[in-house]
């Protein structure tokens, strides 16, 4: 989609289609922006303190969106966070003002969340620094606001790596610890909040205070998976682990339930230590497997790979061929299947990411692509989390929705191992209630190519996905925002109540992240 | 040597097709310096997307390096160096500034410049000034490239593009008509990036690149190097110099200044201020974060710029790359480089 340049000193047009389709009832849609009420007083209250408030289009006019792109709405006020005393000063000064403040990290939400309607958008950025790393306890003390890429070019240097990320450059530690994060090795190493040990946390009210399992756990059971509703994580000690390259396998499949079977035949099985599926709609759908180490890879080909129901590249392309020469009606999706993989595969084989056929950073190599081959001004990424068991029904209930809105779209598939001891981390969570063992998360993103669609249009899409889940009880990474209208119906009024209450306790003028959940 | 010289690039795009990814960051030394989004191309390109004016945006524009990492990295082609340049162009003319190193380069860009006088078809060194006032290195470079200087190497309209200034065309014209028809070696990276916009057709390459492809040069990298990749020229022409210094750091062994996307980090990042002799802040944060978490046994630079950084900030020996091809002069000169 081309947006025309914008006339500098004017604002430009919103790029989102206007909504025009009749007859789809719109759930929900963004908040009303905050009226201002007292906000001179708070700027001086805050400058006062020492605290740098940027105002004007050139520092807010960056924040106008999101990853999501449908969401716009800008903030009065823009504070880089540099420490934890000035968060401390600045939660202070909004709860005695009753001003809204919008937490951002790497600002890859899509429904809005990391969007100010008005008040003050806190960019957690500034705080992106390494504090200790301690590769002897093989832990590293971090701010919270600092890209897990960032985080990996400073591990990297003495030979370390992080647990489990998100497959994007630009998300923020922050930011993942209080949603969840998944990674293609959270099917054995858990979601990426689970690596945490312990945080340091601003509450809303201005405390600072250091929490883990051991230490205020109830705190770090609520920001834990919290959506930013407790608390702003300042700095976190994370667990890391002793860096290496990793072998990739890929195998394709024509049926979506096949595939997630293998799936969650070799997550059940520790048969890897990477695991995760990524398709072109419903037709190509790739299985990808890697291993840490030549022992791991070698004990998957001598007990698993025999099992596994998907073809190497050639044997699918042959497939494909006499599959589509009996539907010649369907040389458009064929000819499509053949531009996507032309386009796309050179770009997770680029050799300067690989030495002697080992992959050096997943992220680099998936993060890239994905912006590259999905990214676009407008994402909407629905998701569904099941347990194991619905898992199937859930992607092939979400896959006929995808077709039927778009003409393109991909899914992404992963498992994420749950450990028992962090039941209470969950609550109200993307993990949903009844998974034992395993989650599994299913993103359903349609490619927008240059297209225009209206609001309406994506709300509605999202709508279909998300009944599905309240159909079958499942959950979703992605519930706030311009979603939170689904939360009372996954999660129940009771579960609700007792978090809105714990909200207004530790929140009395509910200024933070004000609109994403509650 | 031709196997890296490059060609014209895709057309470009403008910040108004930037989705925010902000991949750009990540590898942006002005981030680094200011850990503040706005002061980075994606920040840039949001803000003029919803309306700030070249003049709002004056200290991130006057912040960045022209280091060009950001420009591999954006999904989108966006020419993020390009648009620094122009809003560099727009803020001198609405906030123009007054030194006396402008005032000079606004003159010497009016003055006529005599036609080089190589031979069409012969192979050019555009040396620039750093180059031209180390005479012992220069003649060594041109020993080992086997290249004529050219009498005009276009250090005015380097600096102007830096600096913001306006290129007057009869200028610009002149300058790369006497380029026409060469095969050209350029030691300015912001200048041979220009170059691949202006002469589309012709063949060009890094000084860096041309050196290390030279087998005396190349025969004396050792794996206990340190290998500071000139950041403008790599990413002036990334597509093909991640591949040739990805096999170079393959053949060597050495270790080279790249992030883990492969872009060269820079040693030295300085925005305009420190050009215009405005501020003596020094950035050898950047050259301590090449440094972080590596004990090479001597560093080998391809910018003088940068071997004057590193030797700001640790005790190695510090090597520029022609030094490298087995030349007594130069070994006497710099013994503690050879061991």
């Amino acid at each position: 989609m081309k947006i025309p340049p914008v006339e500098p000193g004017t604002v430009g047009p919103c790029p989102v289609a206007p909504d025009a389709l009749q007859g789809i009832k719109r759930q929900q849609t963004n908040p009303a922006r905050w009226n201002g009420a007292g906000w001179q007083d708070f700027v001086a209250a805050l400058r006062a303190s020492g605290v740098d408030l940027a105002e004007g289009v050139a520092a807010c006019g960056v924040y106008a969106t999101d990853a999501g792109g449908t969401a716009y709405g800008q903030p009065h006020g823009v504070v880089i966070a540099r420490s934890a005393g000035q968060v401390s000063l600045l939660l202070k000064a909004a709860q005695a003002h009753r001003v809204p403040v919008t937490v951002r990290g790497g600002g890859l939400t899509t429904e809005g969340e990391s969007v100010a309607f008005g008040g003050v958008l806190l960019d957690m950025n500034g705080m992106s620094r390494v504090l200790k790393v301690d590769a002897q306890a093989l832990t590293v003390r971090t701010e919270a606001g600092i890209y897990w890429h960032s985080l990996a070019e400073e591990l990297r240097r003495e030979n370390l790596d992080y647990l489990s990320a998100p497959l994007n450059l630009t998300s923020s530690v922050g930011g993942t610890l209080g949603v969840g994060g998944i990674d293609v090795n959270s099917a054995r190493l858990g979601c990426s909040a689970d690596q945490a040990i312990s945080l340091q946390v601003v509450t809303p009210t201005g405390e600072i205070v250091e929490c883990s399992d051991d230490e205020n756990p109830e705190l770090f059971q609520r920001v834990i998976l919290g959506y930013g509703q407790f608390g702003i994580i300042t700095e976190a000690t994370l667990r890391v682990r002793p860096y290496t390259p990793l072998s990739m396998h890929y195998y394709y499949y024509s049926s979506l339930r096949t595939a997630i079977e293998d799936l969650q035949m070799l997550d059940r099985n520790d048969a890897s230590d990477y695991s995760g599926i990524l398709t072109i709609m419903d037709c190509a759908v790739n299985l990808l497997v890697a291993f840490d180490s030549d022992e791991r890879e070698a004990a998957f080909r001598k007990n698993w790979e025999s099992r596994l129901r998907g073809h190497g590249e050639f044997g699918f392309a042959l497939c494909m061929a006499g599959h589509y020469a009996l539907r010649p009606w369907k040389i458009g999706e064929a000819l499509y299947l053949l531009q996507r993989k032309q386009a796309v595969f050179p770009e997770f084989r680029r050799p300067e990411f690989m030495r002697e056929g080992k992959m050096h950073d997943r992220t680099v190599v998936f993060s890239r692509a994905v912006w590259k081959h999905w990214g676009s001004r407008q994402m909407v990424i629905p998701d569904l989390a099941t347990s194991a068991d619905k898992f199937v029904e859930a992607v092939e209930r979400g896959n006929a929705i995808c077709r039927k809105y778009f003409t393109h779209y991909t899914l992404y598939c992963v498992g994420i191992k749950l450990r028992p001891e962090h039941k209470p981390h969950y609550e109200m969570s993307c993990v949903p209630p009844d998974a034992e063992g395993w989650a599994y998360g299913c993103e359903f993103e349609p490619m927008i190519e240059g297209g225009v669609y209206s609001r309406d249009h994506f709300q509605a899409f999202k709508n279909a996905i998300y009944d599905i889940g309240v159909d079958l009880g499942a959950s979703y990474y992605r519930f706030g925002g311009m979603m939170k209208g689904y939360i009372r119906r996954i999660f129940g009024d009771a579960l609700v109540d007792r978090h809105l209450a714990m909200k207004r306790r530790a929140d009395p003028a509910m200024i933070l992240n004000r609109d994403v959940i509650f | 040597m031709s196997a890296t010289l490059g060609r014209a690039p895709a057309a470009p795009r403008d910040y108004a097709a930037c989705n925010g990814c902000n991949l750009c960051q990540l590898a942006c030394p002005m981030w680094r310096s200011h850990r503040d989004p706005r002061f980075t191309p994606a920040g840039m390109a949001k803000a003029l997307q919803h309306g700030a004016t070249a003049a709002q945006l004056a200290a991130p524009i006057e912040a960045c390096s022209l280091c060009g990492a950001c420009d591999p990295v954006c999904p989108e082609r966006i020419d993020l160096p390009g648009l620094v340049i122009d809003l560099r162009l727009q803020l001198a003319n609405s906030l123009p500034h007054s030194s006396a190193l402008l005032d000079d380069l606004r003159a010497r860009l009016q003055q006529d410049t005599a036609a080089s006088v190589a031979s069409r078809s012969a192979p050019l060194l555009l040396p620039g000034p750093e180059l031209r006032a180390d005479a012992a290195l220069l003649a060594r470079v041109q020993a080992l490239l086997g290249l004529a200087i050219a009498d005009d190497d276009g250090a005015d309209i380097a600096l102007a593009l830096e600096l913001g200034v306006e290129i007057p065309p009869r200028r610009l014209q002149g300058f790369l008509g006497s380029l026409s028809g060469h095969s050209i070696v350029a030691a300015d990276g912001l200048l041979l990036r220009q170059l691949r916009r202006w002469l589309p057709g012709s063949q060009r390459m890094g000084l860096g690149a041309a050196l290390s492809s030279r087998p005396a040069v190349r025969s004396n990298l050792l794996a206990t190097d340190l290998y500071v990749i000139e950041a403008r020229a790599y990413h002036a022409d990334y597509e093909r110099m991640v591949a040739y210094y990805d096999r170079l750091q393959t053949e060597t062994g050495c270790v080279l200044n790249l992030d883990l996307q492969r872009i060269a980090i820079p040693a030295v990042a300085q925005g305009l201020p420190q050009k215009l002799g405005a501020t003596s802040d020094g950035d050898d944060a950047q050259a301590k974060w090449i440094l972080q978490g590596r004990q090479p046994a001597r560093i080998v630079v391809e910018s003088l710029a940068d071997r004057a950084a590193f030797e700001r900030v640790c005790d190695l020996p510090v090597v520029h790359l022609a030094e490298l091809g087995e030349d007594p002069e130069m070994m006497k000169r710099r013994p503690h480089a050879f061991g």
